[in-house]
């Protein structure tokens, strides 16, 4: 369902991303793991057009991003990390905007938005101004739009940020849902190891740019916590990092020794 | 198309969802309302004068039409220059600051849809400006006689030209962040735009002479507020609402390849 091949992007002298590759089937729900700035937010922004790489090709749904972008962008879902909201309109015409722009049929959208209001908690506040909600409310109303055209491909950027705990189950709960039994693929950026082991079967760990993890929860298990496996491969990422810094560095004092006689 | 109506329409409520809109035009409106007025009073009391001292000739060139509402309609395009950008500024630069940009740009929506679904909602409240411009000629047909073709030409030509000035604000409107910078370039611009044809009468070249004039804005809208409609001076103004349609295009395709 995605498929991510060699992707690379830099930001003028910056590389964010460097030969991340892998390939998501069909209903999966993969947790997208990383410190900080390692590349998360980047790489989804790729996969759903809104960044182009460098380097590398990213299919979503069948189709190429670099040749048939908008047939890609009407089978995926996106809440980005901040959602992108409009602050002065109300919620269910921001649904139904949203509706409209991934051609959901004027038939069905009227259904659609409610069905993905409510499907996201949303019946009680439909009426009121995005302003005016609380930060766990404006989530979901991202997480709404993210699904009211029903995309195949969900792509969520740290999905149950700022809601409490009762809103984070529920959360959960409509992710692995909506895998489970509507069969749609998810990945989800969070920094909430607990999170990856209660609705992730696979898991992706992303450091200093570079993917070092792709396996399977349960074979991941056997190598220990998945905090204890988070440490590892952050700090061996790190050293791998510094010493291409320093390996980068010695050839390029190498080189202004070799131009000099 | 459904797309560009979307766009259109949730642009539309969102202006005026703020103050800012309703201020401006309460602003110009006031502006407009006492040039109009005070040309009026001017008019009569020179048409007084004219009559005491019996300067009959005079009487025949000396009309509504051309002193009242052509006169008025040249200040107004003016007052225009300064009102158009500020409308238009946050077209783009308010949806790249707040991030919302990020929904258009992942969303099955062309560059040309977005463009024209944001210059569409700017025009419709430019029509809306222009409507309320007329109520002061207007006002004058209930007293007087003025020519009904010749006005409603000079308001077309000031529809045209705002529309214009609208679609190069779009286009600064989608280089920046800030609604600010966007809207004081946009200013500078029409502004620029104005005073092009008083750079061309100290230019040495004849043919420079004849570019300046005819790039400036100035020498396209006196004939048409007159009442005078030159296909000359419609060509130039679509041009420059396609060619800065494009340009707008242009940088928010520009926005995907960063």
């Amino acid at each position: 369902m995605i498929k991510a091949d060699a992707l690379t992007k830099r930001y003028g002298g910056l590389t964010a991303i460097r030969g991340v590759s892998f390939e998501i089937a069909k209903s999966e729900v993969v947790g997208f793991l990383g410190p900080n700035g390692a590349g998360k937010t980047t790489t989804m922004r790729i996969l759903t057009g809104y960044l182009p790489p460098s380097e590398g090709r990213a299919v979503v749904g069948g189709f190429d991003l670099a040749v048939e972008p908008n047939s890609a962008k009407r089978v995926t879902g996106y809440l980005p990390e901040s959602p992108p909201l409009y602050p002065e309109m109300r919620v269910r015409d921001y649904v139904r905007y949203v509706a409209t722009l991934h051609d959901v049929p004027r038939a069905e959208r009227a259904e659609k938005v409610e069905r993905a209001l409510g499907s996201c908690g949303l019946d009680s506040v439909a009426d009121r101004v995005i302003r005016t909600l609380s930060k766990g409310y404006r989530q979901r109303v991202g997480l709404a739009q993210a699904i009211v055209h029903e995309p195949a491909v969900l792509i969520l950027d740290e999905p149950t940020s700022g809601l409490d705990p009762i809103q984070i189950v529920e959360i959960r709960e409509l992710i692995r849902r909506l895998s489970a039994e509507e069969g749609r693929t998810v990945i989800l950026s969070t920094h909430i190891l607990a999170e990856v082991e209660a609705i992730c079967q696979r898991v992706l760990l992303i450091a200093y740019g570079q993917l070092r993890v792709d396996a399977r929860l349960d074979a991941l298990r056997e190598q220990g916590s998945l905090e204890q496996v988070f440490m590892r491969e952050v700090e061996a990422a790190a050293s791998r990092d510094a010493r291409a810094a320093a390996e980068a560095s010695a050839a390029a004092v190498a080189a202004i020794a070799e131009g000099q006689p | 198309m459904s797309h560009v109506l979307a766009i259109a329409g949730r642009e539309l409520r969102s202006i005026f969802a703020t103050p800012v809109a309703y201020v401006l035009i309460a602003v110009y409106m006031l502006f407009a309302g006492f040039v109009f007025f005070a040309s009026l009073g001017m008019f009569l009391v020179q048409l007084e004068q004219i009559q005491a001292l019996g300067m009959t000739n005079l009487l025949e060139q000396w009309n509504l039409q051309a002193i009242v509402v052509a006169q008025s309609f040249s200040t107004f395009a003016i007052f225009l220059a300064f009102v158009v950008p500020l409308l238009a500024m946050r077209a783009f630069a308010e949806e790249r600051a707040t991030g919302s940009i990020e929904l258009l740009l992942t969303s099955p929506v062309t560059s040309t849809q977005i463009v024209l679904g944001k210059f569409l909602a700017i025009a419709a409240l430019l029509a809306l400006v222009t409507a309320l411009t007329a109520l002061y000629p207007l006002l004058l047909f209930a007293y007087g006689d003025p020519e009904l073709w010749q006005t409603l030409a000079g308001l077309q030509t000031l529809l045209l030209y705002s529309l214009s000035l609208a679609a190069l604000c779009c286009f600064i409107s989608a280089l920046t962040r800030s609604q600010i910078v966007a809207g004081l370039v946009g200013v500078a611009a029409a502004l620029v735009l104005l005073l092009i044809p008083f750079a061309a009468e100290s230019s040495q070249s004849e043919t420079m002479k004849a570019v300046l004039r005819w790039l400036g804005t100035s020498t396209h809208y006196e004939a048409g507020l007159a009442g005078d409609v030159r296909s000359e001076d419609l060509a130039y103004f679509g041009l420059t609402i396609l060619a800065s349609l494009a340009l707008a295009r242009a940088a928010v395709d520009s926005l995907r390849w960063r």
